[in-house]
């Protein structure tokens, strides 16, 4: 029970941490995106759309990606140019992914396809215990492991790392040193969108394999909330996301098992979680904010 | 103002092959061009008016409150509860008052939580109020399948239909109810208060600067911690306002939306207490008619959603230049 549950947290906490990744680095430039969650809706379905109609999951996950970047540059615009209220901002486009996706998704709600396939890492998979845990899953939950010493080394070992967490803590150095700040957040903006529409995609098509309206039920929130935990740090950002995942997957463990207690009171476990380490960790994490941010979430 | 998501929605209606004109019209006969209509957008204008001041109070204070939508919902709980707990013991006065109370408490409860984390751990209140709703939802749900679930409802998840002293008086052959001139008069006690007193001047000075406020000696943190619970207890009242009005009895889902899009209209009109009083009845408006879209045009009457949110972006893209142009 206990690898059914690790690897459940693996397979459920991927969709979070591609969203949470992709939100940190838009945070260290300085922009919030709570459109993360409409971002991820329209991943979701558009991976499981392209995958529908063409057959070949690898397209919708591609599709998946350039449409949740697309996206999120309404968010950008609107915080960059306008100036606009980001969370406020962030809030209106997850409303619109909603209510797009509800609307365009209606047509695959009793959809099926044959999603991604998991593929065992030859050798290492055989490990008992650790192979099925690590090394047997989807390319999509591969990619989101190899993402976080991608974009750790891409924040603090590149000189576009340093330029991108210069105009998160004040622009004005990004500026003075010959680069646009604008065009930076645009660009992290994007990116995390990119990787919220790879997160709804890993959740679509190669986790729960059917589209519901609605579905991510919350994780592009859940993943703004954890990119608070991680002290907006990306290894830190993997172990939030799959204490959130192995929230999830206990709980489905336990009910499938018929514990008696109410599947609504372990629904709120993943949500209760996340508020309860926010909780735990706030104190500290308000000196690793950037400094850009402080603005946007303290308000003063 | 309204026009460019109107036209943008209209191009939307094109691509998906419906005739933009028509549905427009279609929408505005359902709701304003019968009695049924506008008796309908009545009834959901007036908890979306509070929502939209649970919104907009804390605004005031600089504080995004989000979670209108989990706050009417544990009011619309909190009020079912007390009316299971009055019955139909008391005449309908008292009992509606009390039922006004309970619904009250649970919602300020609920953003008093928020309210807390962000006074005291610096936690965003956004982030906090958002998680809250889901919440919020799981919690009604339990509570609806377990401690108020109606026995004699076969298993569906209600809680029993409340006592007729428990409702408020109706018009006949229709929903309009009493409580919906409560929003209104909430709406103008709010104005009151943050226009022409003594507390809504220090509510100014905090949400114009809060750095200023607090070297001036005010209690930034208290006064922004009043701001939410005042605001939960509106949200708390609207969810009474739901239960005790239409719905009769608590369901799952009973008040959901009206929390996103009560937000809506307090941000459409900048945070004003009295002109959101017209942008919930626009609002109302457009969700009503979400259902005859279904009706009419076959358009899930999630299609609305996209409306709303496109007035809302429209709405966000514009204070910069208003901004810019004082």
């Amino acid at each position: 029970m206990i690898v059914a549950v690790l690897v459940g947290a693996i397979r459920s906490g991927t969709s979070v941490l591609f969203a949470c990744l992709g939100e940190l680095v838009a945070e260290r430039a300085g922009i919030v995106n709570l459109g993360a969650e409409g971002a991820m809706l329209v991943g979701a379905l558009t991976a499981f759309s392209v995958t529908a109609l063409t057959g070949n999951p690898y397209l919708g996950a591609l599709a998946a990606a350039l449409a949740g970047a697309l996206f999120s540059l309404i968010h950008a615009y609107l915080a960059i140019h306008r100036r606009a209220n980001q969370l406020a901002s962030g809030l209106a486009v997850m409303i619109l992914g909603q209510g797009l996706t509800a609307f365009f998704g209606r047509t695959y709600v009793s959809t099926q396809i044959k999603g991604l396939d998991p593929v065992s890492i030859p050798l290492l998979s055989k490990i008992p215990a650790i192979g099925p845990i690590l090394f047997q899953h989807d390319v999509l939950t591969y990619l989101s492991i190899l993402l976080v010493p991608i974009i750790w080394f891409f924040l603090y070992r590149t000189r576009w790392g340093l330029v991108l967490r210069a105009t998160g803590e004040r622009e004005t150095v990004a500026y003075a040193t010959g680069h646009s700040p604008d065009r930076v957040r645009y660009a992290a903006v994007a990116f995390g969108g990119l990787l919220a529409g790879l997160g709804g995609a890993q959740l679509s098509i190669a986790y729960t394999l059917n589209w519901v309206e609605n579905m991510t039920q919350g994780r592009g929130i859940v993943a703004v909330a954890l990119v608070i935990f991680a002290s907006w740090s990306p290894w830190q950002a993997l172990v939030g996301c799959y204490l959130f995942g192995g929230a999830l997957a206990l709980q489905l463990t336990l009910q499938a098992r018929g514990l008696g207690v109410s599947p609504y009171i372990m629904s709120m476990v993943p949500y209760v979680l996340t508020l309860a380490v926010l909780l735990v960790v706030s104190q500290r994490q308000r000196n690793a904010m950037p400094e850009g941010l402080r603005a946007v979430f303290e308000g003063t | 103002m309204a026009l460019g998501p109107l036209a943008v929605f209209a191009i939307f209606l094109l691509m998906v092959k419906t005739n933009p004109l028509e549905t427009y019209w279609d929408m505005l006969r359902s709701t304003i061009g019968n009695t049924y209509g506008l008796g309908e957008v009545a009834v959901r204008a007036a908890p979306l008016i509070l929502t939209a001041l649970a919104a907009m109070v804390p605004a005031r204070a600089r504080l995004i409150n989000v979670g209108g939508e989990g706050q009417l919902a544990v009011g619309a709980l909190t009020t079912a509860a007390m009316a299971m707990v009055l019955g139909d013991r008391w005449p309908q006065a008292p009992t509606l008052i009390l039922l006004a109370l309970a619904g009250m408490a649970g919602g300020a409860a609920w953003a008093g939580l928020a309210g807390v984390l962000r006074v005291k751990l610096k936690l965003n209140e956004t982030i906090c109020t958002l998680l809250l709703n889901y919440i919020a939802f799981l919690f009604v749900g339990y509570i609806v399948h377990g401690l108020l679930k109606d026995p004699e409802s076969f298993n569906w998840p209600f809680s029993p239909p409340l006592a007729d002293v428990a409702r408020f008086p109706t018009l006949p052959h229709s929903r309009v109810h009493l409580g919906i001139l409560i929003a209104p008069l909430v709406a103008g006690l709010v104005w009151y208060f943050t226009a022409r007193t003594y507390w809504g001047l220090r509510l100014r000075v905090v949400g114009g600067n809060p750095e200023a406020a607090r070297r001036a000696g005010l209690n930034v943190e208290r006064i922004q911690l009043i701001t939410m619970l005042v605001g939960g207890m509106l949200a708390g009242l609207a969810g009474m306002i739901v239960v005790a009005g239409v719905e009769g009895r608590l369901r799952p889902a009973t008040g959901v939306g009206f929390g996103y899009v009560g937000f809506l209209a307090a941000w459409m009109v900048n945070q004003h207490p009295l002109w959101l009083i017209g942008s919930s009845i626009l609002l109302a408006i457009i969700t009503v008619s979400g259902d005859s879209l279904q009706i009419t045009a076959g358009l899930p009457a999630s299609s609305v959603n996209i409306l709303m949110a496109l007035v809302l972006l429209g709405v966000l893209a514009r204070f910069y230049q208003e901004k810019k142009s004082t």
